[in-house]
C-alpha cells in the first residue's frame, strides 16, 4: 500500500513534469504540439551526447538541452505555427511530420539502437521497503519546484498575466498593448525549454531510443484533455490521477495493462467532458 | 452529375496504363506497385472521411488493423475460407467504425483527432494483451493465406481492388451526397440549417471510409502473409497515410494515389542510399515543405501548372 503510494507520487511528479510543456502551449497557443514528444526525445539525446560522450559536466548537459529546448520551440512557432496562421489542424499535420522528421533526424545521427542512459543523480534509497532511486526522486522534486515555479510566474509578473490574458482572448489582449506574438513567441520557448528537461528526466527513468517519443506524448496528451484548457493545477491533479491509475494498474492487475486505462480515461472524458475536469467551458 | 466524355477517357487511359504496366517492368517495381496500390486505397479511405468532411482522423490504423485482424484469425485459427472472412473482416470493420462515429457526434476537431489516437493505442495495447493465443501476441501472426502467387498476380489483384474503389468512390462523390460530404468540412452548421441530417450524413462517411479501410486491411494481410502489432497501429504507418493523401491533394480521388505513389517510390528509391529508418527524414522533409508550400497538394500544383501554359499560349 506505502509503496504503491510512493511509487505512484515519484511517477506523477515525473509525469507532471513532462505534461507541463504541452499544458503551456495547449493552453495559450491553442495548438496541440504533437511534435512534443520530439522535443524530450531531443533533450534527451543531447544530454547524453554531451555528458556521457562527450563527458562533460551533467549540470551542463541539462543546461544545453534546455537551451536547444528554447531554439526548437521558438524556431517552430516561427516557422510552422505563425506560418499556418493558426489552422489547428493543419499545425497538428505539420507537427506530427516534424516529429516523424526529427525521429528519422536522430536515427540518421546516433542509430536505431536504443541507449541507457546513466542516472543523473546516482544512488538507491529505501523508503518503506520500497527502493527509491536518487535520480526519480530528483526529477519529483524538481517537478515540483518548476510546476510552483511557472505558476508563480504565471500569477505575478507581468509577462505571466500577458500570457493569461492571451490565452483568454488575443484580440482584447492586443488591444490592452500586449503584442500576442511575444507572448507565444515566449510561450513556445519556455514550452521546449520544459520539455527538453522533461527529457532528460524521462529517458534517465525509461531509455534512449528513436520511438521514444511516442510514450510521454500520450501521456502529456492525456493529462491535458483530462486536465482541462488553461489549468496548471489541473496539471498537477491529473498528473497524479494518470500516474497513479498507472501504479495501482501494474501492482494489482497486469504490467502490459498499464496504458489501457490511461487511454480509456481519454475517451470517456472527451465524450462526456469535452472541456476537461478543470478546464473552462470550451468547444 | 457533371459527368463528361473526357473524365471516362482518363480513367479507361489509366486503367489502360495500369493493366499494361506488367508486361515493362521488373517483378521489382511490380512489388513497389502493389505496396503503393494498398498505400492509395488506406489514403483514399482516410481521404473520403478527413478529406471530405472535415473529421481529422488520427487513428485510421485502428480500422484497417481491425480489418486486418479480423480476417487473419478467422483464416488462421478458424480455417475459414477467404471468401468469408474478407466480407465478415469488412463489416466489422464498419461497426468499428460506428464505434469511431460516436464521439464525432460531440466533438470535432483537435480533440476528435485525439480520441481516435487513443484508440489507436488502446488496441495496439489490448491486441497484446487479450486472448495472445488467437492475436499473437506483440509478435503478431505469420503463415497467414496468402491469395496470390508472384509479383505479377498479387499486382493484378491489387490493381484491380485500388482502380474498382477509385472509380466507385469518384462517382460517388459526382452525387450530391458526395456534394453533401464536402459541405459539411467547410460549415456543418449550414448543411444543418439546409435541413440535411449531418448525423446521417456523418454517419455514411464513417461506414464508407470503415469499409474501405477494412477491404484493404483484408487485401493486404492476405498479401503480405503476416501482421505485428507494432507495424500496424504505428503512428509511422499513420503518418504514412495521412502524407500520401495530403501531398497529394485531399478532397479528391486522384490526390491520395498520387500521393501514395509518390511517397512508394521517393522511399524506394532512397533505398540505396539510405537503407534503415533515415529514409524517413527526407521523406518526412520533403512532405512538410510541399505541406507548408501548398496544403492542397500535387494535384493543385498541377492544375495551376496547366493554369499558367493556358495562359501563356492566349498571351
Amino acid at each position: 500500500m506505502l509503496q504503491i503510494l510512493i511509487q505512484g507520487l515519484l511517477l506523477s511528479g515525473l509525469y507532471a513534469l513532462i505534461a507541463m510543456g504541452f499544458t503551456l502551449i495547449f493552453s495559450i497557443g491553442r495548438v496541440l504540439n504533437l511534435a512534443y514528444g520530439a522535443y524530450l526525445m531531443v533533450g534527451g539525446y543531447i544530454y547524453f551526447w554531451i555528458s556521457q560522450t562527450l563527458g562533460m559536466p551533467k549540470l551542463m548537459g541539462v543546461a544545453i538541452a534546455a537551451v536547444l529546448g528554447v531554439l526548437m520551440g521558438v524556431l517552430k512557432y516561427r516557422l510552422i505555427v505563425k506560418t499556418l496562421k493558426g489552422d489547428h489542424v493543419a499545425v497538428e499535420i505539420s507537427t506530427l511530420i516534424l516529429a516523424v522528421v526529427i525521429q528519422a533526424g536522430i536515427v540518421l545521427v546516433f542509430g536505431d539502437s536504443s541507449k541507457i542512459l546513466l542516472p543523473i543523480v546516482p544512488g538507491v534509497i529505501n523508503v518503506a521497503g520500497a527502493s527509491v532511486t536518487y535520480n526519480i526522486l530528483i526529477a519529483t522534486l524538481i517537478s515540483w519546484a518548476i510546476l510552483l515555479g511557472l505558476y508563480a510566474f504565471v500569477r505575478l509578473t507581468h509577462t505571466g498575466r500577458a500570457m493569461q490574458a492571451v490565452s483568454m482572448d488575443a484580440k482584447g489582449a492586443a488591444i490592452s498593448g500586449i503584442d500576442p506574438d511575444r507572448i507565444n513567441l515566449i510561450t513556445w520557448g519556455i514550452s521546449g525549454a520544459l520539455g527538453a528537461i522533461g527529457g532528460v528526466f524521462f529517458a534517465s527513468y525509461t531509455q534512449l531510443s528513436p520511438s521514444m517519443w511516442v510514450a510521454p506524448l500520450i501521456i502529456s496528451v492525456a493529462v491535458v484533455i483530462v486536465g482541462g484548457i488553461g489549468s496548471i493545477l489541473g496539471t498537477l491533479v491529473v498528473a497524479h490521477i494518470v500516474g497513479f491509475l498507472e501504479v495501482i494498474v501494474v501492482a494489482t492487475l497486469a504490467p502490459e495493462l498499464r496504458g489501457v486505462f490511461t487511454m480509456l480515461l481519454i475517451i470517456g472524458v472527451l465524450v462526456t467532458r469535452p472541456q476537461g475536469l478543470f478546464g473552462r467551458e470550451e468547444l | 452529375m457533371g459527368l463528361r466524355w473526357f473524365h471516362f477517357a482518363l480513367w479507361g487511359g489509366l486503367i489502360a496504363g495500369m493493366f499494361l504496366l506488367p508486361q515493362f517492368v521488373s517483378n521489382g517495381t511490380m512489388r513497389t506497385m502493389i505496396f503503393a496500390n494498398y498505400l492509395a486505397i488506406f489514403a483514399i479511405s482516410w481521404d473520403v472521411l478527413s478529406g471530405r468532411t472535415g473529421y481529422v482522423s488520427f487513428g485510421h490504423p485502428f480500422l484497417i488493423g481491425i480489418g486486418a485482424y479480423t480476417t487473419a484469425i478467422l483464416t488462421k485459427r478458424f480455417d475459414v475460407a477467404v471468401e468469408i472472412s474478407i466480407p465478415i473482416a469488412v463489416l466489422v470493420t464498419m461497426i468499428a467504425g460506428l464505434l469511431v462515429l460516436l464521439p464525432a457526434l460531440r466533438i470535432r476537431g483537435s480533440y476528435f483527432a485525439l480520441v481516435t489516437l487513443a484508440f489507436m493505442e488502446l488496441l495496439y495495447q489490448l491486441v497484446q494483451v487479450i486472448r495472445p493465443d488467437l492475436t499473437g501476441g506483440t509478435r503478431g501472426m505469420s503463415g497467414i493465406q496468402t491469395l496470390t502467387r508472384g509479383a505479377a498476380n498479387g499486382y493484378y489483384l491489387s490493381t484491380t481492388l485500388m482502380l474498382a474503389i477509385a472509380v466507385s468512390m469518384w462517382l460517388l462523390m459526382k452525387t450530391r451526397l458526395g456534394t453533401a460530404l464536402s459541405a459539411i468540412g467547410m460549415n456543418e452548421e449550414s448543411v444543418r440549417g439546409s435541413g440535411l441530417s449531418t448525423t446521417r450524413l456523418k454517419a455514411f462517411a464513417f461506414l464508407t471510409s470503415a469499409m474501405i479501410a477494412g477491404l484493404g486491411g483484408a487485401f493486404y494481410v492476405h498479401y503480405l502473409g503476416s501482421l505485428a502489432p507494432r507495424a500496424l497501429f504505428d503512428i509511422n504507418f499513420l503518418f504514412t497515410i495521412i502524407v500520401a493523401a495530403l501531398l497529394g491533394g485531399t478532397s479528391t480521388i486522384i490526390g491520395p494515389m498520387i500521393g501514395a505513389f509518390f511517397m512508394t517510390f521517393l522511399l524506394e528509391y532512397l533505398r540505396p542510399v539510405l537503407p534503415g529508418a533515415e529514409r524517413y527524414f527526407v521523406y518526412g522533409a520533403i512532405a512538410l515543405l510541399l505541406y507548408m508550400y501548398q496544403p492542397k497538394g500535387i494535384v493543385e500544383l498541377v492544375r495551376r501548372g496547366f493554369k499558367g501554359l493556358g495562359k501563356g499560349r492566349a498571351a
